[in-house]
């Protein structure tokens, strides 16, 4: 990591809104209850949404489809054999606070990527689902025109609809510096979607209490039929950290960039990173550390 | 950086329109994200260095499709991909 330039603020919240970063307080509260201070406090307890109760039994065997039977597997996100599932039961919680993204980037081009609620009327994603830099094509690089959010999509199924966003943050080590230790953002919607279908929760943990813990990734990558459309997930332990990221070899490919990389407590998802990279040995992804959550909650809404 | 461009076609050589294309391996951590080519088949990504780099191509009803590049430090690299 390189050295911090001085009086530079990485973590300082940017947007293309005329909103302001103004810290929300109290959090959110959850079924679980309020927050506790940090570190390894657990932030945003997740909420369910209205009209379903407690996740049914084991989330596992309640939304998991088939396994991929093509098992396409090797390349840099996928490690070793394609051990991704398809998850069907998208109109349930947790899978409904997942949502596809249709990126409209700048130049018109179209993208391919995840997001998930952490409030009613926001999202959490990666920064460059949010604000493409480094393009090789300036006319792409800077704020995307607008990205189109279909939570719990399952192919052509939609069961909550879609809304479209112009409204997103980053951090100003994302937009200006294009540093991937600050690859993350958010999608702010119009309308309160997330009171339908539930959202995440999210904190701060020690190193101890992430390495080796068993995580989980679901999104919607594009090397699925229809790409994009269907949601996908995989779990295993969390191989190391550092203090901006999260390294795993969960599989994951092209449109899972966003997904939340999150642990299972009393059942409910506690997000601990947001999935960003493919590596040659293993994926990565923005950790949610005590500045990552200070943005979280300034941008819930 | 190296922009990779290219078009993906079907079998008959008609441009495929919203097929996605997207990183499986590089020489570096890649981002996650995928592009969807345009009404003319067509797509552009960025290898921030030299090396070789393998792409995936996923069209609409399509089989998956790979494409292997080699980027050595040039302004443009062209790879085309035709879909069976």
């Amino acid at each position: 990591m390189s050295e911090p330039e001085a009086g530079f603020d990485a973590h300082a919240a940017v947007t293309n809104g005329a909103a302001s970063a103004t810290p929300r307080l109290p959090a959110f509260p959850g079924p679980q209850g309020t927050e506790t201070g940090p570190p390894g406090e657990l932030g945003m307890a997740s909420g369910l949404g209205d009209g379903e109760g407690a996740v049914e039994g084991d989330i596992g065997e309640a939304s998991f489809g088939e396994k991929d039977a093509a098992g396409e597997g090797g390349g840099v996100a996928i490690i070793g054999s394609d051990d991704r599932e398809l998850v069907t039961h998208t109109g349930h919680y947790l899978w409904r606070a997942i949502a596809s993204l249709r990126i409209t980037a700048r130049d018109g081009s179209l993208w391919v990527g995840t997001a998930w609620f952490i409030s009613p009327r926001t999202l959490i994603t990666a920064g460059h689902c949010v604000f493409i830099h480094g393009n090789a094509n300036p006319n792409r690089n800077g704020w995307v025109s607008s990205i189109e959010v279909v939570p719990g999509r399952n192919g052509s199924q939609r069961p909550f609809g879609s809304l479209t966003s112009k409204t997103f943050w980053s951090v100003r080590g994302w937009t200006e510096k294009g540093d991937q230790n600050l690859d993350y953002g958010a999608i702010i919607l119009d309308q309160p979607f997330g009171q339908n279908t539930g959202w995440f929760g999210y904190g701060v943990f020690d190193d101890n209490k992430l390495v080796g813990a068993q995580a989980h990734v679901a999104g919607y990558p594009a090397d699925k039929q229809p790409p994009g459309a269907t949601l996908w997930h995989h779990a295993l332990p969390i191989s190391s950290v550092s203090p901006p990221k999260v390294f795993y070899p969960i599989d994951t490919a092209g449109g899972q960039s966003g997904a939340a990389v999150y642990l299972l407590e009393n059942n409910l998802p506690v997000a601990v990173a947001i999935h960003a990279y493919g590596g040659s040995t293993s994926n990565s992804g923005t950790r949610i550390n005590s500045a990552v959550y200070q943005n979280l909650r300034r941008w819930s809404l | 950086m190296t922009e990779i461009v290219g078009t993906v076609t079907g079998p008959s050589g008609g441009p495929i329109a919203e097929a996605a294309v997207y990183f499986l391996e590089g020489p570096v951590p890649l981002p996650d994200i995928a592009q969807l080519t345009d009404g003319e088949g067509r797509f552009q990504l960025t290898a921030p260095t030299p090396g070789t780099y393998r792409l995936g191509v996923r069209g609409p009803g399509f089989a998956a499709a790979e494409v292997t590049v080699e980027v050595g430090g040039e302004a443009e690299v062209v790879a085309e991909v035709r879909l069976s």
